[in-house]
């Protein structure tokens, strides 16, 4: 009876005393009515360090050095069956079980891991937090009609979590602190309301906060053993001796103050790496590996609907200076297996100086993919009757750039010029703007078909140009002198010419003191 | 009027006959654009979905004005073909510029034209390969340094494949090779006039035109 007294006298003292502190850093503000209601999905993985290390389920250990002596920090399953417990030294396990794999803590890759982890999870939320070495926070309550409620999104990600080989330990709840402490504590709940949430935060062990030893060894002096005998101390008393942080997170996991939190955004360029455990040189492995890369590019840029132009391999050797293979694309892309076709097209011809250690992949700049505008079909047109549309001209192009180059595939376009060698141009096809041809066709002049690249000098019989014969002149002469401003001036009379061997030429003949007649083209 | 009881008639009838004129089964052609070459073409015009090999020993004589005709109908927009799109016309290794006002008087759409300059013959053979079977190109015309009979079967299949029609200049000292073409023409030139001999023709038979372009 008496200590059904204490506990309703200790509960009103933390309420009379809630508006009475001095600090007013520490004043909980309570939020009446939350605008946005949150519900955060907390991803705790206590095993990240073994799991990072690699897959498989063999007897092994990660060990951190502690004081000079390297001590078991995680062992697998297999490992602790056969008697090896965390805080045991390395040898001492190793003396347990000799074939035992030992394997050092990287925090690099922890949190690479983790990285990663976090890009995945981006396909479910925006906004996903990093919340200590093995914590992520997730918010999904705008995605909870997406992803068919809250029971399937929790299904969804803890079955990708499995497949990945994490092995997690899930909590939901309406404040990230609070889904951080019973995903710690091991609590398979969901809270939706925050009215709930001091209810399930109560039976939760000190351990579960992550507070510093000195100060969770002083309240367990104290005979504070959970999260709700934290709750009944004076607020006052509790701030001074332990500092006002720990009571601002207690009012934060409770809701009672806010909790703002810096969402985490991955990087807008792919950039991924594969380490090789030996040098390779097999063409077909090294392959291989590329289509994994361009598979994660893949699956990089569907998470946010973008494509890119360009991508970089990059094959590094021991010794030589790495090998680089640039793949452009005439849209913005992401298949993987379109990719692919131009990477084995180019793949090919690659010559590689030295085995390769390692393959990294950057993406280019991304960009919003462009939709294909595509065309009806209908008006009774028989199946099979028109041609069976295998890619796009762009994707020909890409195809043939991939393995004749760049500068030798084009479209062509005329320009309104009189100069005959200015009166055209060459097009980038894969550069996507179509510039519209000028229609300056005069009938009345007759063009050649065949154009040489620069006028070739006639040698002249008696007055008459001679090309594999003496020329006779069918048609002309028309006259063209422009040009007069720029450096490419002419002053020429054109001429159609016939030879003995039946070839039509288009000849000239310079208007200046030369007068030397050349060949210009063929009237093909 | 056939008459059902004569004989000759009912050994007609029989499939194992086979008639060498009988132009009922050609596919239609495209027409060319002169008409004393699509008399003599099977399907009257130039045979589609298939390879035609022309040797021409001087470029120059009209080998380019042959085709001009049916690659200015391949690429018009309003062309009213079975194909949604007007096709694209692929210049694969073209020996000199193919040059675009020509190519627009002669009413070619120049945004349907490729230019392909691949730096060796197999590259020249894959690429055409790739225009033929992509789909895309309504026509693709190569120059060859050398087409055996294996490559110029490969053409032939792409050709059939994307639905296209592979045109292959070449020597006339090709004449002597076997061909899977469907249809070998020969242009010679002199002074006086053009000669176009139809070597080979698939369902056709061969025939001397002179001046025809």
């Amino acid at each position: 009876m008496s200590t059904a007294r204490h506990h309703r006298s200790s509960q009103g003292l933390f309420s009379q005393h809630s508006l009475a502190l001095d600090t007013p850093a520490v004043r909980p503000q309570t939020l009446t009515a939350p605008v946005i209601k949150r519900l955060w999905f907390c991803i705790y993985l206590p095993n990240l360090a073994l799991e990072t290390s690699g897959p498989g389920d063999e007897a092994r250990v990660v060990v951190e050095e502690q004081h000079g002596i390297h001590r078991v920090l995680l062992a697998s399953a297999k490992a602790e069956f056969a008697g090896i417990l965390p805080g045991q030294s390395a040898n001492a396990a190793l003396a347990l079980l000799p074939a035992l794999r030992v394997e050092e803590r990287s925090e690099i890759a922890e949190q690479q891991t983790l990285e990663n982890l976090a890009f995945w999870l981006e396909q479910f939320t925006s906004v996903v937090c990093f919340a200590g070495p093995d914590v992520l926070l997730v918010e999904i309550a705008g995605s909870l009609r997406l992803y068919g409620g809250l029971l399937s999104l929790r299904q969804q990600i803890a079955a990708g979590l499995g497949q990945q080989g994490f092995s997690a330990s899930l909590a939901i709840a309406p404040t990230p602190l609070a889904a951080t402490w019973l995903a710690r504590g091991g609590r398979r709940t969901c809270i939706r309301e925050p009215a709930n949430l001091a209810a399930a935060l109560r039976t939760l062990s000190l351990a579960c906060l992550d507070w510093p030893n000195a100060v969770c060894e002083s309240l367990t002096g104290m005979g504070v053993r959970n999260i709700g005998d934290c709750l009944r101390l004076p607020r006052e008393g509790f701030a001074r001796r332990f500092g006002p942080q720990r009571l601002i997170e207690l009012d934060r996991a409770l809701g009672r103050l806010p909790d703002p939190r810096s969402s985490w955004r991955a990087p807008e360029r792919f950039c991924a790496d594969y380490e090789m455990t030996e040098e390779q040189s097999d063409r077909e492995l090294l392959l291989a590996i590329c289509r994994e890369l361009l598979f994660s590019l893949e699956q990089f840029l569907r998470t946010r609907q973008l494509g890119v132009q360009s991508i970089l391999f990059t094959f590094f050797h021991l010794h030589n200076s790495a090998t680089q293979l640039r793949l452009g694309c005439a849209n913005a892309e992401r298949m993987a297996d379109c990719w692919f076709d131009l990477l084995s097209i180019r793949f090919e011809k690659l010559t590689l100086s030295e085995p390769v250690v390692s393959v990294r992949l950057r993406g280019g700049h991304a960009q919003a993919l462009q939709a294909e505008p595509g065309r009806l079909r209908f008006q009774g047109k028989a199946p099979g009757q028109g041609r069976a549309l295998r890619f796009s001209v762009a994707q020909l192009a890409e195809r043939l750039v991939a393995r004749v180059g760049n500068e030798c595939v084009a479209g062509v376009a005329t320009v309104a010029e009189h100069r005959p060698q200015l009166a055209w141009r060459l097009q980038d096809l894969l550069s996507g703007k179509a510039a519209k041809t000028l229609s300056t066709i005069r009938k009345g002049l007759q063009r050649p078909l065949w154009m040489l690249p620069e006028p070739v000098l006639l040698p002249v019989d008696a007055g008459y140009p001679l090309h594999q014969g003496r020329l006779r002149i069918v048609e002309g002469p028309e006259r063209l002198e422009t040009g007069w401003w720029d450096e490419d001036g002419i002053a020429r009379d054109y001429y159609t010419a016939v030879n003995p061997r039946g070839m039509r030429l288009w000849v000239f003949r310079n208007r200046n003191r030369t007068a030397s007649w050349y060949l210009h083209g063929f009237f093909g | 009027m056939r008459r059902d009881s004569s004989p000759l008639d009912k050994l007609l009838e029989n499939p194992r006959v086979w008639r060498g004129h009988n132009r009922a089964h050609a596919t239609a052609g495209l027409a060319s654009g002169y008409e004393a070459l699509d008399r003599h073409l099977p399907g009257g015009g130039w045979p589609q979905c298939s390879l035609t090999e022309i040797l021409v020993e001087h470029y120059g004589i009209g080998e380019l004005r042959l085709l001009m005709p049916a690659l200015a109908h391949l690429s018009a927009e309003d062309s009213g073909s079975d194909y949604a799109e007007p096709g694209w016309i692929a210049w694969v290794a073209p020996p000199f510029q193919p040059y675009p006002p020509a190519l627009q008087q002669w009413g070619i759409n120049l945004s349907r034209i490729l230019i392909v300059r691949p730096k060796d013959d197999s590259e020249t053979l894959w690429s055409a390969e790739q225009a033929l079977s992509s789909g895309t190109c309504a026509a693709v015309l190569l120059w060859p340094d050398v087409l055996d009979d294996q490559a110029g079967r490969r053409l032939q299949l792409a050709a059939e494949k994307g639905s296209s029609w592979a045109i292959a200049f070449r020597p006339p000292a090709a004449r002597a090779e076997p061909s899977a073409a469907a249809l070998r023409i020969e242009l010679q030139a002199s002074g006086e006039g053009t000669r176009l001999s139809i070597l080979k023709s698939r369902g056709g038979r061969p025939a001397v035109l002179h001046d025809v372009v």
